[in-house]
């Protein structure tokens, strides 16, 4: 067995006694006639961290397809499982939502950003993740004088119920086949509009302080921020569903003007990304939004437009036609 | 916070790229010093892959903690695996287990191997021993046909789809198989299944004998465990009801499909013995 291949490279790390296993996608070399001065010193590198409790290869294999793009294009890509997930060691609770939610791997992960910047003798690591995996980047970010950027997909700013019961599941499903159920749900949707109306611009009772604090942190200091949104039940990219608070909209006012927040709306893809046309999406928009903040020397005189042969972004069969969204496994959304 | 059972042994567990034709098998070995049986963990198709990786993690620490060795991999094309998965083939993926079987029953010392399938994994254990590879088999929730993990795969998956439609734009799985048969190929949760693939999976069975322990014990004169997995498996098996964050503890599952394995790598043991003294 072999511990690397061309591109890739198996890693143990062991942060605050927690054996973390993951893998480097290493960055082309045909990309740079010559290594940057001092190694990898004036390098970024991007770390994908576990959406919820998904291995780090995630919903078809997407965060692979996502590294080997990154790491294609000359920046060093980490995919890791955080303790108690994938292979790594460390124990698995139940109650994960919640743990991740109130910033439970927040420690553990600015650690590992912390000993991989060490390791890889990188300048900066702009940390990925999406859903529950932007959550712990967040908060990590927030503790980790290393992280350089953040990319969140699909980031939630509230505290969602893990498990609904069966009976407002079934309730949901007939809402959802039925004719009347489709006249209740948008009379529902109007009773929520009005009550929002009321409220005025006071967050849900289910909002999440703690990390919209971390946000606001985060945010205000000028770190890039780039933010992926897919569309959700009744709901598009860049609008919220009739009747639920607008959160993008209230983060950005957050975040103030010194801010480096930069939303990608994409209507293409579904929750996970992992469809083709998603994935696409978020590989050149990753890209294009590295090459801006963080050049690569000897990329920086020959950057080429984004495109998705450019960036190793395979063409699908697909074309970018609306597709309706999919839930996913994740089913955070519709929370 | 509740914590699920946890084994105290220190074990070693080795992640590595194995090479077949034209691509990078990934696999982690959790290693034993003196095993009394090996275990090559043969997991399920695709999408059920992140569904089921944390129970079958589990399952293997939990072998390791009791002496037995196991082998896990991802299927070319796959999670970690390198490789096109709309180029591969289920030939492609019976000849990933020959191959680590093969790898796997060379190591020293030399205790008797176990292939343990999870559902199209179980075709693929069930259609290895068939062919005279490992010296018992374990299957968990096996369908009759590669076609049949495939549709219940895209049975949920169109469920989820469905949460997002309304009315006349909910489409039903039948609908789905049409377009499949018709020649397009289907994107389920970012796999790009082809029409090739959902042909292929019809004759893609599971040994007849394997239908029954009794029929394959008497076939294969080698021990055979044929397990049903109901709701309450979910993950492993579908249909069950789940929260988002579910992390169960399948200890119920895990001991007496452990002690099988023990019970009857100690009496291929013994029989050898035997055999060898006469």
């Amino acid at each position: 067995m072999q511990q690397a291949i061309e591109k890739r490279e198996l890693m143990e790390v062991e942060v605050l006694g927690v054996r973390l296993r993951g893998t480097l996608h290493r960055p082309a070399q045909s990309h740079s006639s010559r290594p940057p001065a001092g190694g990898n010193q004036e390098r970024i590198a991007v770390l994908f961290l576990n959406s919820l409790a998904l291995p780090r290869a995630a919903t078809g294999d997407s965060a692979v397809y996502w590294a080997d793009a990154v790491a294609e294009r000359g920046y060093p890509a980490y995919r890791f499982d955080l303790p108690g997930l994938g292979d790594s060691d460390g124990e698995t609770t139940t109650g994960l939502l919640d743990f991740i939610n109130s910033g439970g791997y927040a420690e553990i992960a600015a650690a590992l950003t912390k000993e991989l910047s060490a390791r890889g003798h990188l300048s900066g690591v702009v940390i990925a993740g999406h859903c529950a995996g932007s959550v712990s980047a967040l908060y990590a970010a927030a503790g980790c004088r290393q992280c350089s950027g953040l990319v969140l997909m699909d980031p939630y700013f509230h505290l969602p119920v893990a498990k609904r019961p069966r009976t407002r599941e079934l309730f949901s499903d007939w809402v959802r086949r039925s004719a009347v159920g489709k006249i209740l749900s948008h009379l529902y949707d109007r009773v929520r509009q009005f009550r929002l109306l009321l409220r005025g611009d006071a967050l849900p009772s289910n909002a999440n302080t703690a990390l919209l604090k971390r946000w606001k942190h985060v945010a205000a200091t000028g770190l890039p921020i780039l933010m992926f949104k897919a569309p959700g039940i009744k709901a598009t990219a860049s609008k919220p569903r009739i009747g639920e608070f607008d959160y993008l909209k209230h983060v950005l006012k957050l975040a103030g003007r010194r801010s480096r927040v930069q939303i990608k709306t994409l209507e293409v893809a579904d929750h996970s990304f992992a469809n083709r046309v998603g994935r696409e999406a978020v590989c050149l928009g990753i890209e294009s939004w590295l090459l801006t903040n963080f050049p690569l020397e000897d990329l920086a005189t020959t950057a080429v437009p984004a495109s998705p042969s450019s960036f190793g972004c395979k063409q699908g069969n697909s074309t970018m036609t609306l597709r309706p969204p999919s839930n996913r496994d994740c089913a955070l959304e519709g929370r | 916070m509740h914590r699920l059972p946890q084994t105290n042994k220190e074990l070693t567990e080795r992640a590595g790229y194995f090479e077949v034709s034209g691509a990078h098998l990934y696999t982690v070995l959790h290693e034993v010093p003196n095993p009394v049986a090996r275990l090559l963990l043969v997991g399920p198709f695709a999408s059920e892959r992140q569904n089921t990786y944390i129970p079958l993690v589990r399952w293997a620490r939990y072998l390791a903690a009791r002496d037995i060795e196991v082998l896990r991999f991802d299927y070319r094309g796959i999670g970690e695996s390198t490789g096109a998965f709309d180029e591969t083939t289920f030939e492609d993926w019976s000849q990933d287990v020959r191959l680590l079987s093969a790898w796997f029953a060379q190591r020293s010392p030399a205790v008797p191997l176990t292939l343990h399938g999870l559902a199209l994994g179980a075709v693929l254990a069930g259609r290895a021993f068939d062919q005279g590879i490992g010296d018992a088999l374990l299957l968990w929730a096996p369908p009759a046909n590669a076609n049949l993990a495939l549709r219940s795969t895209l049975m949920r998956w169109v469920g989820l789809e469905q949460i997002f439609k309304f009315g006349n734009n909910r489409r039903s799985t039948a609908d789905y198989v049409r377009e499949l048969e018709q020649g397009s190929p289907l994107e389920v949760e970012g796999y790009q299944w082809s029409t090739r693939l959902w042909q292929e999976s019809f004759g893609f069975s599971l040994p007849e004998t394997l239908k029954s322990e009794a029929t394959a014990e008497l076939a294969y004169q080698r021990p055979v465990r044929i397990t049903t997995l109901g709701k309450e498996a979910a993950p492993l098996a579908k249909g069950g009801s789940m929260g988002y964050d579910d992390l169960k503890d399948f200890t119920w599952l895990y001991a007496p499909h452990a002690d099988w394995i023990a019970e009857t790598a100690s009496q291929f043991t013994m029989a050898g013995a035997h055999a060898a003294s006469n």
